[in-house]
């Protein structure tokens, strides 16, 4: 569940008491004040180096009364995933992959057989070496029927975990079933943190790895503890404990950082109203996690009327991002001009159609749908997913679309009308490498597949993309892939969104991008 | 009287036989299927279809019912969906966290109130009154997640007496959970104490205006104790009823108010568990919730039927 709509299905139920509790805390802070004008939103967290040593305390939401320890499953707590393993291969900032427990890796002329090559005189927590052997476990682990990994549908077509082969203790050869150069960037996914070998029974509660923490204790959907690992190949961490604490609703969360009781609200992306009161106050402010978040308007390609391709490019020139963007986000993000690969990705192509509500009406009429009626669901699930729709609405009005926006429950909103009904919003985090993104989402029959857009070419540039092992001539096919689904997909992706943090006025060394966070360099002033 | 008694025990039991059957049938309709809710987006279907069978979603609805009912009956709630641990159990210890709020809240609320409602009672028309009774209707009108979040902001944020949330699982000691008591109990009893304001300051106005009053007066006694010995006794009695309904409400307000303070107790339990769709720890708490209300207001029949002679001997003089 964690993979897609990270914030979870979790914490949503009292949304409506959040933005109250929102409001309720903005006239009463700016009561306090005097009649300020609403603070600037500072673009960046605090500068400077942290001081050695002291606790860091996380507020988080719970992914459910189940959670684990495991990170190959689907209700893992995702903020000690980080703090206690690592995975073979991470994303660098600038979206390129970096060496984490393997130092290099290549392939063969045709991209069948992969090699990594691991790092030595690395120990899991225990004391235990970590081997070649922990490496093909955990990905055997990962293709487990029993563990039900989400991961498993993108690697499982892949590998044979049989065919793993460990030639000595610090290499790891996995023959692949079909070519594909991208390879170890779907090691890059959280589900992939090295477990030892063996483990898979433990795991979910011992959380032993080779990460820069180790696990003091840990409460499914409560409080928890780890502390650094002086022994940590990349040097022991700065701080001396992280604090875990479950806080479900998120005005909860932010009333603990404001009154002082917890320093980092993870996985939270603050509304508008409530970041500018966590800005003005003395104790937290906002860090900003550049484009962090996508933002979609899926279009049904199986239902009337999106079944028509001149339909979709129609809804998709009829709007303008740029406005999306300016009301929705107050600009705090860049438009998506229906590409959904982020900027910040070394494929990703900037040209797109320009928005064009005159060829929209022209489309529509040829289809024969002129003044399109369609209902646009939403919910409180996330504080975006309105103003982006009502953005939207407003925008496409100028091609004759009339958009009815409908709020639907948010704590069934993922069982009971994504994927169900015909136009709706979502959202996705960043971060995923480019292979994985389209694999995932926008192949045909793929398992996150949210248009069931099933596109034969499409799938043919993604097959040649994997197979070339040309970084430019790879790069280019995936730039077709991006143009093919801007212009015949059914995925309209209005804009990017920053994430916005609270964090303690204390925190320095604050980095996040994707799915990666510093725990390393992430300390506090005054500790 | 025992007649009485009887007829209103065998009218609780059938209102809570009547709860049971729409507390089942409301969970049913709850949208979205548990199996899918539980598993997630990644389920398989055979996964789903494996897991409903394991739930006997497959079975009738009336059969599935009885055998809740009849565990229910013998103190068996059935295991978690989630934890996969006993409903019960998990049910008391978050149960037990909030009766230390609903405790704190009754004390604060009840001699508060009934304080406040003898005042603007006695000062009638007067500016207590006024004062008091203005309040009271804002504290009323008021919701309590409001009400909440401004104790915090002023009382965890800006002067930081108090834990804004709590940070402990359920399984908090006593020591731990009582700092952050006082403001969630706070903001429930000022929800609460309106209601109990106004009933107590009408009684002590209509018991002062009677005829025994006037006697007791004119007999030379001081006001204190004309309104201790002889309006309150009967002042109190109408308003026992409206602090037992409370007493009900409170679970249901304590929901909310434990949301907002992140408190480990069974208002926060239940969102969790329609979130999770975690239908027989759903289902335990609304029978223990309309279990209490049937209690609440049965105690207070009995009670006002035992301070009341007048009641208490109807049934005889007919």
């Amino acid at each position: 569940m964690s993979d897609i709509h990270h914030p979870g299905r979790r914490s949503v139920l009292a949304a409506g008491v959040a933005s109250a509790a929102a409001l309720g805390g903005s006239w009463l802070l700016t009561g306090c004040s005097g009649a300020q004008a609403a603070p600037v939103l500072p673009a960046a967290a605090e500068k400077g180096a942290p001081d050695r040593g002291g606790t860091l305390r996380i507020a988080r939401p719970p992914a459910s009364d189940a959670e684990t320890l495991d990170p190959a499953s689907s209700l893992s707590a995702y903020e000690y995933l980080g703090a206690l393993y690592n995975r073979l291969v991470r994303v660098a900032a600038n979206g390129e992959l970096a060496p984490d427990l393997a130092e290099s890796w290549e392939t063969d002329a045709k991209a069948r057989t992969w090699t990594f090559r691991l790092r030595k005189g690395v120990a899991f927590h225990n004391g235990r070496a970590f081997t070649s052997a922990d490496a093909a476990y955990t990905l055997r682990h990962i293709l487990d029927k029993a563990t039900a990994s989400p991961q498993a549908a993108v690697l499982a077509p892949l590998i044979d975990p049989e065919k793993l082969g460990t030639p000595d203790a610090h290499t790891l050869v996995v023959p692949l079933k079909s070519p594909n150069a991208e390879f170890p960037s779907l090691l890059t996914h959280y589900n992939c943190y090295v477990i030892p070998d063996g483990s898979a029974k433990s795991i979910g509660r011992t959380g032993i790895g080779t990460g820069p923490f180790k696990l003091e204790s840990f409460a499914p959907a409560g409080p928890g503890r780890v502390t650094a690992y002086k022994d940590h190949f990349a040097g022991r961490p700065v701080l001396d404990a992280i604090a875990f604490y479950s806080v479900a609703d998120m005005s909860a969360r932010s009333n603990a950082l404001l009154a002082g009781q917890v320093d980092l609200l993870s996985q939270t992306n603050l509304d508008f109203a409530t970041a500018r009161v966590v800005a003005a106050s003395d104790r937290a402010t906002i860090a900003r996690v550049k484009n962090a978040q996508w933002y979609v308007l899926p279009m049904l390609t199986t239902e009337k009327p999106f079944t028509d391709v001149r339909v979709r490019q129609a809804m998709k020139l009829a709007y303008d991002p740029e406005h999306v963007v300016k009301v929705a986000l107050q600009g705090a993000g860049t438009a998506g001009w229906d590409n959904p690969v982020p900027p910040s990705d070394p494929a990703y192509i900037s040209a797109h159609p320009k928005h064009d509500p005159e060829k929209a009406k022209y489309l529509l009429k040829q289809a024969g749908h002129e003044g399109l009626a369609m209902d646009l669901y939403t919910s409180s699930y996330d504080p975006l997913f309105t103003p982006m729709a009502l953005a939207y609405q407003d925008s496409a009005k100028r091609a004759g679309i009339r958009i009815k926006v409908k709020t639907a429950s948010a704590d069934s909103y993922y069982t009971q009308i994504w994927m169900k009904k015909p136009l709706m919003a979502t959202y996705w985090f960043t971060g995923r490498p480019v292979d994985q993104l389209f694999t995932q989402i926008f192949r045909s029959g793929s398992s996150y597949n949210e248009t069931a857009w099933s596109d034969k070419t499409f799938d043919a540039v993604l097959d040649k993309a994997r197979a070339e092992i040309d970084d430019t001539k790879r790069r280019e096919l995936y730039g077709e892939a991006q143009t093919l689904v801007i212009e015949k997909g059914g995925a309209m992706t209005p804009m990017f969104a920053d994430r916005l943090v609270g964090i303690s006025r204390k925190v320095r060394g604050y980095a996040e991008h994707g799915f990666e966070f510093d725990y390393l360099g992430i300390g506090l002033k005054g500790a | 009287m025992l007649s009485f008694i009887t007829r209103r025990i065998a009218a609780a039991v059938g209102t809570l036989f009547l709860s049971s059957v729409l507390v089942f049938l409301a969970v049913q309709a709850l949208p979205g299927d548990v199996a899918t809710q539980i598993l997630g987006k990644d389920a398989t279907p055979d996964a789903v279809a494996a897991l409903r069978t394991k739930l006997n979603l497959d079975q009738p609805a009336w059969e599935r019912y009885g055998h809740w009912v009849w565990g229910a009956l013998h103190g068996d709630f059935g295991t978690s969906l989630v934890s996969g641990k006993a409903v019960g159990g998990e049910v008391s210890m978050y149960l037990g966290n909030s009766a230390l709020i609903a405790v704190v809240t009754v004390l604060f609320a009840v001699t508060g109130s009934i304080v406040l409602g003898i005042l603007a009672g006695l000062y009638r028309d007067r500016w207590p009154d006024h004062v008091i009774s203005t309040v009271s209707l804002v504290g009323m009108s008021v919701p309590e997640f409001v009400v909440a979040t401004v104790l915090v902001l002023c009382f965890s944020v800006a002067l930081p007496w108090f834990p804004a949330v709590v940070l402990y699982g359920p399984d908090a000691t006593v020591s731990q959970l009582l700092p952050a008591v006082w403001l969630p109990a706070l903001a429930l009893a000022v929800v609460m104490a309106a209601y109990i304001v106004r009933m107590a300051r009408t009684s002590v106005i209509d018991v002062m205006a009677t005829e025994y009053v006037t006697t007791a007066r004119l007999k030379g006694l001081s006001t204190w104790r004309v309104v201790t010995r002889h309006a309150l006794p009967s002042a109190l009695l109408p308003t026992l009823h409206v602090i037992a309904l409370n007493v009900a409400w409170l679970v249901g307000g304590v929901a909310v108010v434990e949301n907002v303070f992140n408190y480990p107790g069974i208002g926060k339990l239940m969102l969790s568990s329609v979130q999770n769709r975690d239908l027989p720890t759903i289902q335990a708490i609304a029978l223990i919730s309309a279990v209490v209300y049937v209690v609440c207001n049965l105690a207070a029949d009995l009670a006002t039927m035992a301070l009341n002679p007048r009641l208490r001997t109807r049934g005889r003089t007919r």
